[in-house]
Parts: structure tokens; sequence; C-alpha cells
């Protein structure tokens, strides 16, 4: 496998990232060669490993409700808000 | 002296004694604060005023009664901000405590201030911060490592008695081998990252920077334990580690992974770090040759895997709920877009467009699963070592500081400053990096010791005992 060309407008609109023409060029330019360098992955035999999942925990805790954090102190960071709501630019016409 | 210049443990034995007080200790960490902060740009923010009310008001009898502590600027600490050293988290203040915070607290300890980091604590350099680089205390042309560049440049250059980091791929390890104080990353599962800011959860670790492995050991004892709160902390009960202190490495099976002494290496790294592995071997450990197979292909997997768990981690600075916001978005869509695209710096935008394309459709076999794979094998290979020896010795860092700017706009050759550190985080074990040696130039040189998972008391232990039969933590950088 050769590393692919991305096409980084629409990986960063994936993102939610909308990159300057310079930003476009250096990270494309950039990502290949980081890209080049992991190539080396597909040279190791992996056919029977198992992917690595997460530990497994028993410390699935019970599902009682305990105190978290107030109304108000979770919109002390909203950029905008009223009514115990957070305001966003409106989605419907 | 300037008790800045004192450990925890010798200040807490001066505090119980009632030699001194707290705000004893406040008053000369202010003065070497103000002496040394313009060069080194080690802070973010710090809390003088709640820092000098709180030394009042704490109670001595805890574990760190009165001992002041910096925090990363990635952790959470109520009321105060939180920046990751991003523009992204401009304005936002904390609403809550990380449980590491907490637990700091709870043990009587003082919040001094807040560090400097590379933005989300991506980098090796503290170059990639948004509020402006840090310098190495030894030369201040040079880079302090990263990502925790801020709490090594402040525990090394006397102006933090100790300071918590995160590390990922090595962002406490490095930075403390490159500044010349003691860094522990404990093993996944040791401390609680609840109220840390995720970069990537299968990796990141909380752990102490401090001057000496005692003082390690000490916050280590405070930080651990299970937290329902991030269900992949360990069940096992507390522990209070380095309780015993003999000196002693008499019967300690060291193993060398070969590939970690790379031809062509920095010639002073290799030979402070073949003078350790001596020093072991003289007082009566075993010197063991190992192999980690796998090695070569950290860096790969690392920065498949990172830059994928980050790109779903940051998905939630979207410019709603906290932080900044871009004005005059036409609708949600483009308020996402503009607020990502005017927050977030080069180097995260460079991650978060990687892990997203080895996430996308067509390539996520190919990068992320197959990175998954051979991670596998990477943990395998620890698992293999460590039936042959007790500990692993290595550098931590392929070569002393480097000069600011020298790597940034090389992205790959930055990431390959992490080769020695990122394998112990994708097997998840517990190392420590301390000083070694110091080149000609006066550079500190940081050795690696790695331990099996939650094998902490074993490498605490081993490199209290080296610590101690040499001067190097006893050195101060230049005034």
């Amino acid at each position: 496998m050769s590393a692919p060309q991305i096409n980084i407008s629409d990986v960063a609109s994936l993102a939610r990232l909308t990159l300057t023409p310079e930003e476009t060029a250096k990270f494309s330019a950039q990502l290949t060669q980081i890209l080049g360098h992991m190539e080396t992955l597909s040279q190791i035999a992996t056919g029977a490993v198992p992917e690595v999942t997460p530990p497994a925990q028993p410390a699935l805790r019970q599902d009682i409700p305990t105190p978290s954090l107030s109304i108000e102190a979770a919109l002390s960071n909203a950029p905008a808000q009223a009514n115990d709501l957070i305001l966003v630019p409106r989605i419907l016409e | 002296m300037s008790l800045a210049y004192e450990t925890i443990a010798t200040l807490r034995r001066r505090i119980l004694s009632k030699e001194i007080h707290p705000r004893d200790i406040l008053k000369d960490l202010f003065t070497q604060i103000d002496a040394r902060e313009k060069t080194l740009h080690a802070y973010t923010y710090l809390n003088r005023e709640s820092a000098l009310a709180d030394a009042e008001k704490a109670d001595l009898s805890l574990p760190l009664g009165g001992i002041p502590i910096a925090l990363k600027d990635n952790l959470n600490a109520l009321g105060d901000p939180c920046t990751c050293a991003s523009k992204i988290l401009e304005g936002y203040k904390a609403p809550y405590d990380a449980t590491a915070v907490s637990l700091l607290r709870q043990a009587g300890s003082i919040l001094l201030g807040r560090t400097n980091m590379d933005e989300f604590a991506m980098g090796s350099s503290t170059e990639n911060s948004a509020l402006g680089l840090t310098r190495n205390p030894w030369d201040s042309t040079r880079i302090p490592g990263g990502s925790s560049g801020g709490s090594a440049a402040a525990v090394a250059g006397r102006i933090a008695l100790a300071a918590l980091g995160s590390d990922t791929g090595g962002s406490i390890r490095q930075p403390a081998a490159l500044c010349g104080c003691v860094g522990l990353k404990p093993t996944y599962g040791r401390i609680s990252r609840y109220g840390l800011v995720a970069f990537a959860s299968s990796l990141d670790q909380i752990g102490p920077l401090t001057r000496t492995v005692e003082d390690s050991a000490l916050l280590l004892s405070v930080l651990a334990g299970h937290d329902p709160r991030d269900n992949t902390t360990d069940l096992r009960p507390p522990e209070k580690f380095l309780t015993q202190k003999n000196g002693s490495v008499q019967g300690l099976r060291v193993g060398l992974p070969k590939e970690y002494f790379l031809p062509g290496m920095d010639s002073e790294t290799e030979s402070a770090i073949r003078s350790a592995a001596d020093w072991f071997k003289k007082n009566g450990a075993t010197l063991v040759d190992v192999s980690l197979p796998h090695t070569p292909t950290a860096i790969a997997v690392y920065y498949i895997l990172a830059t994928a768990e980050a790109s779903a981690n940051l998905a939630r600075f979207d410019g709603v709920r906290y932080g900044r916001r871009a004005t005059d978005a036409r609708d949600v869509l483009d308020l996402y877009h503009r607020t990502r695209s005017e927050g977030f710096g080069a180097e995260v935008k460079r991650r978060i467009i990687l892990g997203t394309f080895v996430l996308s459709q067509g390539y996520a076999d190919a990068y992320y699963r197959q990175a998954q794979k051979v991670r596998a094998l990477l943990r395998q290979d620890f698992e293999k070592a460590f039936t042959q020896c007790d500990l692993l010795l290595t550098p931590t860092s392929p070569e002393p500081a480097f000069p600011l700017g020298e790597r940034t706009q090389d992205p790959l050759k930055m990431y390959l400053a992490d080769v020695f550190t990122i394998s112990t985080n994708l097997a998840g074990n517990g190392a420590i990096s301390l000083p070694c040696g110091f080149t000609k130039s006066n550079l500190p040189i940081g050795l690696q010791l790695i331990g099996p998972r939650f094998g902490e008391e074993t490498i605490l232990r081993a490199a209290h005992a080296f610590e101690q039969a040499h001067e190097f933590f006893q050195r101060l950088p230049p005034s």
C-alpha cells in the first residue's frame, strides 16, 4: 500500500474545520509525509491478532442518582443563555 | 536558603515541627517567581491571593498540609481558568474540580497556579501554546520539552515545588528529562482522569513532576485509587508508595531493550544511560538483554490512535456550551466551523484532520484497525520482556533539549522526539524519568525506568536508590 493522497478540504469539512488556502497547502504536504511514515505498519503481519480493546472493567457502578452539577454551574460558561437554556443560532426557519 | 529550593518531604517535616509556616514557603516561591517567571514563562495563571488565603487555613496535619502545588492547565480546578493553552477555551472557568485536584485539596495542599503546555497536550516542546512558549531553565534558548513543559520548567526552575502533568505519549517524562526533574507516568488506571481535558482517552494518565523520587511517591500515594467517575481506574485498594527506603537494588533484574540503544543516538545521552546501567550492575542488580521488537512501529501506531481519539474528544469544542464562540455565524454548522477554525492552533488542526482521516470510510481498516492490532503486539512485547526482568532501563529522550524553533516547521521530526516514551503509553505500563547526568554544555539527561503494569513500587524504589547515590538531583540551573 502506498500513502494515499488526502483530500484535505473534504476531511477538514468532516471535522468541522475550514482551512485557509495556506493551511490546506501546508497540511497536505505535512500529512502526506506523516502518512508515508505510517506505511511501515502495513508490513506487519497481524492476521490473527485481535485489536486492542479497552481494559475489561468490572467497575460499573450501581445506577443510583447522585448529585451532579447544578444548572447554574453547568450554564456558567455558556456564551449565550436564557431561561436555563443555551442559545444557539436558529436551525429552522 | 530559600524554601523554594527544598523538597516537599523536607518542608513537611519543617511544617510539622512548627519551624516554618506555609506562608513562608509561598513568600519564597513568589520571590523566585518574580525573579524567573519573566524568562521562563512556565505559568499561564497564578493564584497568588487565594494561595495566601489557603495557607492561613491549611490543615497542617494532612499528608500535603500547606504544600503549594502547580497544575497543568488542562486540569479543572473549581473557579480557575482551564485554557489547555488554547484560544478556544478563552474565558472558561472550571465549574468543578478534577478528581486529582480534589484529592490534592483533601490532602491539604494549596493550588499555586496553572502551568503552560502544548495546546491540548499536543506537542513535545511547549511551543504549540497559544499563550506563548516556555523556556528551559538550564538554557533559555532551548525548549523545556512537552507537552507538560510549564510543569517541568517550574519545578526544575525552582518556582514550584511540584506540579501535576498529563502524559499521553511522554508528556510528563520527556519534559522532566529535558529540564532535569523527576516525572512519573503511572500505570493506566492508577489515577482518575475525571476533570482532565481528554486528548486520547486510551492513553492519557495524570502524574507528578517533582524534584525527588520521594516527593513523586508522596504525590502518587495521594492521587492513586479507584474513582467511580473514571471507570478505567483500577479497583485495588489505596496504597502508600516508597514507605520502605533501603536504597538497595540487590537482586533486581534490569532489562536493557536493544531497540532503545540505536546507532547514531546522541553520544552523551547513550554514555549517561550506559553509566546508569553500570551503577545498577555494580550495586547487585543483574543486567538482562531483552527485545521489544515492535518498537520501530510505535510512533506510527501512536499517531494514528492518539489522533483518532483526539478527533472524537475535541469534537466537543463547538462554541455552544463553553469557551470561545465565533460571532455572526449564519447557522449552527457555520458556528461550529468558524469557532473551531478560529479557536484551534495549527498542530491541533493537523491532528484532528489526521485523526478524522484514519477513521474515515475506506481507510479505517488500513490505519486505525491495523494500528490497534500492532498495539496488541507492542503490549505482548512488554509482557514477554517482564517475564525476564523486573524493570526496563532506557533513555527517556534520544537527545537533550533542542533549540527553540528547530522543529516547529517539521511535525514528523517533532513526533520522533517521543520515540522512547510512546510505547509505554500504548502498553499501559508505568514509567519514571529521573536525572542521570548532564551534557558538557550543562543540559540534563533523563533515565527512564519502566515497570510492569502496577509496578510503581518497584520503579520508585530503584529510582530512589539511584537518585540518592548520585548528586544530579541537587544541581541547580543557572539563575
